[in-house]
């Protein structure tokens, strides 16, 4: 009973990683680098829909806000800085990326100063079903991802867009000349991936605090998630980010609370050393 | 609605500030330069006050004259809280500015990391916190360090006190998992074991989860009556929500610098009815107070007692300056060699510089403090009483008094 109970704190501690691991394995699969401002993507959704909820009240209009936020921060960043840097090795993507995140954090130091927020929402008691504890807004949160989720992927494979976005993230050139317009996809891109971060953000900070630094405090895991579900797959960062959580859980009767962390990262080194695919990524030919 | 040119004017703003360079100017003649090294962001509401005190308290010092023949200039970093950071900035302060003494730094991480800084450089460092290791060698080797806060063992001892007081007789233990959290939780457990009684469970967690809901289990299956927190009020927001979800009684100890107002206004008061807070009491009937205090006021537009490390850094600077002055000289180890006649008695007790650098005129002199009545003990550590708080409806109560 410990241990399902230990499952379940994992899957919702996986569903953050995991949706944070998504937007970073979208950007690496279309724009081609690893976006290390996506912590504070997070972050500016959280800050978004706290902003949104204290104007409403409404926490579906919160959500909502936080998207919009981090959508256009996302888009913002597109449009000021990587577009510009398209091209470029992919370490100097990544190093204006890491400036980026920089420059977010410390416009929200600046806007909302360096205390905590927290989501008023209110506080319930669990339903316990078969021994185990399960919050109702566990169970909230758990619907609105499965919801951004089916969003995301309906998106991806049915839609027009969503097929262009993947020819490109299949072969750039090749999309080119078959007449896909790259910005259009980028563009979709950058919103997707800033939405993505917004939903992973608002789950962070309804389950946590907001602070400026809360979703770059994420970033490690979230990288980790990214590769070890094969960079590049959104099903696999998925994946990757929820048996991350779990495993993590699930350690802690083994070795201690302070020493779980440490399993994200083994996780990431064995599966660059074993299987650099990752779970779901594909062998890439040398161009 | 926030428009572009209020966040350019805020940005620039922001901006300036950093780039100011000493915030008390003194003109002309030479200067005591001394860096306010604190934690303006990351995690502490305290930073900002305490940079402000130190600042406030240099005006005092440079309008009664200056120290020694010397005006005070300040040079203001934060050290987020984050030992490297910290390092970074103590580094600047010490080979850009030369400063001749770095105050105010919190977490013990930081004064740990900037105590090799400050001995390579033979320069005081005067901190707010609470690691043992900060008392001995090698962290004070050469006795520049001055600590203006309790040490952790004493937070741990009147933890103690309370929870006997309080008739608990099945404590845990949570920290978080840095050395100061820990030295809190272990303070406790060395006294409460030391009468031959058991902790039922000790956890140690980690900063920045998304959930604490498997610690909590695990103490929780202990069935505590008690247990005493080594926490800080992001993770403590975090921890008591989720137990509050969680439906089983067990009440808190943790120090108030975790639990306050702002913790309140995070969870409500329903949370946090009965949680019990631990905090060092500045030396609230004395006259250095009233004048910390009113300047807290006037420059921060809240009571002095909302922030006691504020006290401590108001303190840092006064003392500092007395002991310069007593030792009519800026040469770091006549200051030093002053540094316990000023603050410990015997000495006609005195409560701000002005004050004493008169009183110095006529023979010996006792700084008695805003923080505490700041007697320096061979270490360098002072010993404050502590408060005991309970929360009922919201409000944070002061119960009674515990001295170590």
């Amino acid at each position: 009973m410990l241990y399902l109970q230990l499952v379940l704190n994992g899957f919702v501690q996986g569903l953050v990683i995991g949706l944070g691991a998504l937007a970073i394995t979208l950007v690496f699969g279309i724009a081609r680098f690893a976006n290390a401002g996506t912590g504070d993507f997070l972050t500016a959704g959280s800050y978004g829909a706290l902003a949104a909820h204290k104007a409403t009240g409404s926490l579906l209009l919160a959500g909502l806000g936080g998207v919009a936020v981090s959508a256009l921060v996302s888009l913002l960043a597109y449009v000021l800085v990587f577009r510009r840097l398209m091209g470029r090795s992919v370490m100097a993507l990544l190093l204006a990326s890491i400036g980026v995140g920089f420059t977010i954090r410390a416009i929200h130091g600046l806007l909302f100063g360096h205390g905590q927020y927290v989501f008023q929402v209110p506080l319930s008691r669990p339903y316990i079903v078969l021994g185990m504890r399960i919050s109702p807004l566990d169970l909230a949160l758990m619907l609105t991802a499965a919801l951004a989720l089916t969003i995301l992927f309906v998106i991806l494979h049915v839609t027009s867009i969503g097929r262009q976005m993947r020819a490109v993230a299949d072969n750039p050139e090749l999309a080119r000349v078959s007449g896909i317009r790259v910005k259009r996809v980028m563009t979709t891109l950058w919103l997707l991936a800033g939405a993505i971060s917004a939903v992973a953000g608002i789950i962070l900070g309804i389950k946590t605090v907001v602070t400026p630094e809360s979703g770059w405090d994420m970033l490690l895991p979230l990288f980790s998630a990214a590769i070890f579900g094969g960079i590049g797959s959104p099903l696999g960062a998925m994946v990757a980010g929820i048996l991350l959580g779990i495993a993590q859980e699930l350690s802690t009767p083994f070795v201690g609370f302070t020493y779980k962390i440490v399993l994200a990262f083994a996780v990431m080194l064995f599966v660059l050393l074993v299987r650099p695919r990752g779970l779901f990524g594909v062998v890439e030919g040398v161009r | 609605m926030l428009t572009r040119r209020d966040l350019i004017k805020s940005l620039s703003a922001g901006s300036a500030m950093i780039a100011a360079p000493g915030l008390v100017k003194a003109q002309g003649q030479p200067t005591f330069r001394i860096g306010a090294l604190n934690p303006i962001t990351n995690g502490s509401n305290y930073g900002a006050g305490m940079q402000k005190m130190i600042v406030a308290a240099a005006q005092a010092v440079n309008d009664a004259g200056g120290a020694a023949g010397r005006h005070f200039e300040v040079f203001a970093e934060d050290d987020q809280a984050n030992p490297q950071a910290g390092v970074l900035a103590a580094k600047k302060l010490i080979e850009i500015n030369k400063v001749q003494a770095i105050l105010g730094t919190w977490a013990s991480g930081v004064s740990l990391a900037v105590a090799p800084l400050t001995n390579d450089a033979n320069i005081f460092l005067m901190n707010t916190s609470g690691a043992p290791a900060l008392s001995v060698p090698p962290a004070n080797a050469k006795g520049l360090l001055y600590r203006f806060q309790g040490t952790n063992d004493r937070w741990g001892r009147a933890y103690y006190q309370a929870a006997l007081k309080e008739g608990f007789k099945r404590p845990a233990t949570m920290a978080l998992n840095n050395a100061a959290a820990i030295s809190v939780t272990e303070g406790f457990s060395a006294a409460w074991e030391a009468d031959g009684k058991k902790i039922v469970e000790k956890v140690v967690y980690e900063p920045n989860q998304a959930s604490y809901r498997s610690e909590l289990q695990k103490i929780l299956a202990a069935k505590p009556d008690v247990i005493v927190m080594g926490s800080y009020l992001a993770d403590l927001t975090i921890l008591l929500r989720e137990w509050y979800q969680s439906g089983e009684q067990v009440r808190f100890i943790t120090p108030t610098y975790a639990a306050n107002p702002e913790l309140v206004k995070a969870l409500g008061a329903d949370v946090v009815e009965g949680l019990i807070s631990v905090d060092t009491v500045p030396n609230e009937s004395a006259t250095a107070y009233k004048l910390f205090d009113d300047t807290y006021r006037k420059i921060m537009g809240q009571p002095g007692s909302t922030n006691s490390f504020a006290a401590m850094t108001w303190d840092m600077v006064t003392v500092l300056a007395l002991a310069m002055e007593a030792a009519n000289s800026s040469e770091i180890a006549a200051i030093n060699a002053k540094m316990r006649e000023v603050a410990n008695p015997p000495g006609q007790v005195v409560s701000s510089f002005a004050e004493g650098k008169a009183a110095l005129k006529s023979g010996k002199i006792n700084y008695d403090g805003a923080s505490s009545v700041l007697d320096f003990d061979a270490r360098g550590d002072v010993k404050p009483d502590f408060g005991v708080y309970v929360f009922e409806k919201g409000k944070m109560n002061r119960k009674y008094i515990v001295k170590i």
